[in-house]
């Protein structure tokens, strides 16, 4: 820059203010200014749109407009080119005002000099200068984010329409299979002979096991695109509501439930109610061929983290194939022996790694198993006290 | 439940573009027990071409309860709902959805364009058939619904 000649605009309505502030400038060592002068804002203004401003000392009390104002609307105009303040008077919280707006530089009149006013003026172009470039880079960042964000957006779009037209379209065809099944079982079958009734049957069996596998599956879809809705909420009482929910699956069992003391957590409602519904009716099936079930769910700390314990005694599994448990359509048992689509566990997982937590399991073949998880830190109250209490199943 | 037998039969309109949805819910109501006309509309503008009986529908009855698809061909079953809700004659007539789609988003949308009741449709036909009968016991034997002129 210092090779150039600069083009300096003073906009200044009072004539010796003007004079002293050329006299100040022509003083500078090496001369680089070329000064252009005018004195009202309108002036100022008209002659910026003209171009080839680098620099600009405004006065702010002119004749057509004064204070902050006038600053205001001069740096409205002013893209790129470096504002310094000139003031009468001393004025720190006004200074600071302005600087904060985008002023490069505040110089009061009284401490003019020649060699401080060329050293504003350079510093304030290089100050300008390089803001230009941060803002230019800011917004190419910035359309680059704006830029994946409408890609994100869009594949999202794409997602919805799928899991709608999933939701819908694949439905239909299901019902109609399992209706017209049916109807052939109820209404035909003497046209049919055991064998014939037994296929029909199975085409029964298999499109609503379908029909679940889609909604699992499209559970489990959501689950990843839905945005978590914090609150407080008590896990005691939200597993209270989730076993109640699970009457149907246990009214003829007998079994025994072990609800400790739990925390208050912060969590997404009804996420936190679909781990429980997932983990507490696993733990209702995998005990089913045990006379006496015991099932357990309390809080413990593990290595320093509060951790939630569902352990029930159960048939187990074989902790070679732990790291299987929470990958969709993964099974450990015969759909003969226990029924399942295989995309439970892994709705469970997606939900607390949603809530930045953990989630693990232990277990040994026949002696029951126990799941784990932790919320990241959202776990909020001190409770870790096991008071058992029975509760009737 | 007893309820009272209705001097004469009740006439549903089913809009539903799909045959064999069609042929399902006949059969289900075939064996209902309360006497019923079912009229059916294959598409939106069928639908309500019936309402206001225009063309073929010149001699329909104006039905006392609408099952409604919502994904229909030419006019889809969003339009035909909000168009009988903005209606004045047609508006008071329930307008049941009966719809594979569990979709949140539309059963937000059809209750803003005031649909009576969303009822997503069971994959399974024994449910299915509880679900109809409860439509009728709901909407035709137990809420009272204004008097119509049925001419």
């Amino acid at each position: 820059m210092n090779h150039h000649r600069i083009k300096v605009l003073l906009i200044e309505d009072n004539p010796t203010d003007a004079r002293l502030i050329q006299e100040s400038l022509s003083e500078a060592s090496d001369d680089p200014f070329d000064l252009e002068t005018a004195d009202t804002l309108a002036g100022g203004l008209q002659r910026l749109s003209a171009g080839g401003v680098d620099a600009m000392l405004l006065d702010l009390a002119l004749p057509d407009s004064f204070g902050q104002e006038t600053f205001v609307r001069a740096k409205a105009q002013a893209l790129g080119v470096a504002i310094i303040v000139l003031t009468g008077m001393h004025d720190d919280t006004l200074a600071l005002k302005l600087v904060q707006g985008g002023a490069q530089d505040f110089v009061a009149k009284v401490d003019v000099s020649g060699n401080n006013l060329t050293r504003a003026i350079l510093y304030a172009i290089e100050r300008e200068r390089l803001e230009q470039e941060f803002r230019k880079l800011n917004e190419e960042l910035e359309k680059r984010i704006w830029d994946r964000t409408s890609e994100l957006e869009a594949a999202n779009r794409e997602l919805e329409a799928f899991s709608y037209s999933v939701s819908h379209d694949l439905r239909a065809p299901l019902t109609h299979l399992h209706g017209f099944s049916s109807l052939l079982l109820d209404n035909h079958a003497s046209q049919l002979d055991e064998q014939g009734q037994r296929y029909v049957r199975k085409i029964k069996d298999g499109v609503l096991r379908m029909s679940s596998l889609i909604d699992d599956l499209l559970t489990l879809a959501k689950v990843s695109r839905q945005e978590l809705r914090r609150c407080e909420i008590s896990l005691n009482s939200l597993v209270e509501e989730v076993m109640k929910d699970l009457e149907s699956e246990t009214s003829e069992r007998e079994i025994r439930w072990l609800v400790g003391s739990l925390p208050m957590i912060e969590c997404d409602r009804g996420l936190m109610r679909q781990v429980l519904v997932n983990l507490l009716s696993n733990a209702i099936k995998y005990t089913r061929k045990r006379e006496h079930a015991v099932i357990e769910i309390r809080e413990d700390v593990i290595d320093g983290k509060k951790t939630i314990v569902v352990k029930d005694n159960g048939v187990g599994f074989d902790m070679k194939f732990a790291d299987k448990l929470f990958a969709p359509f993964q099974r450990l048992h015969r759909e003969k022996d226990f029924e399942g689509t295989g995309i439970g566990l892994a709705t469970v997982q997606r939900i607390i790694h949603k809530h930045s937590g953990r989630i693990w399991a232990d277990s040994q073949p026949g002696l029951g198993a126990t799941f784990y998880f932790t919320l990241g830190s959202e776990i909020t109250n001190q409770s870790t006290k096991l008071t058992a209490q029975v509760v009737p199943a | 439940m007893n309820f009272e037998s209705a001097p004469q039969p009740i006439d549903i309109l089913l809009v539903e573009d799909n045959e064999a949805d069609v042929r399902l819910t006949q059969e289900v109501l075939t064996d209902s027990k309360v006497r019923n006309n079912l009229i059916v509309a294959n598409d939106g503008a069928e639908a309500m071409a019936c309402l206001r009986r225009q063309g073929k529908f010149q001699n329909s009855a104006r039905p006392d309860l609408i099952l409604l698809d919502l994904n229909l061909p030419v006019k889809d079953g969003r339009e035909v709902l909000a168009q009988i809700k903005e209606d004045a004659n047609l508006k008071t007539i329930p307008v049941v959805i009966l719809t594979t789609s569990k979709a949140e988003e539309d059963i937000l949308r059809t209750y803003k364009l005031h649909a009576n009741c969303y009822i997503t449709k069971p994959v399974d036909l024994d449910q299915f058939v509880t679900v109809v009968r409860y439509i009728e016991d709901f909407w035709l034997a137990i809420v009272k619904l204004p008097s119509n002129h049925k001419s």
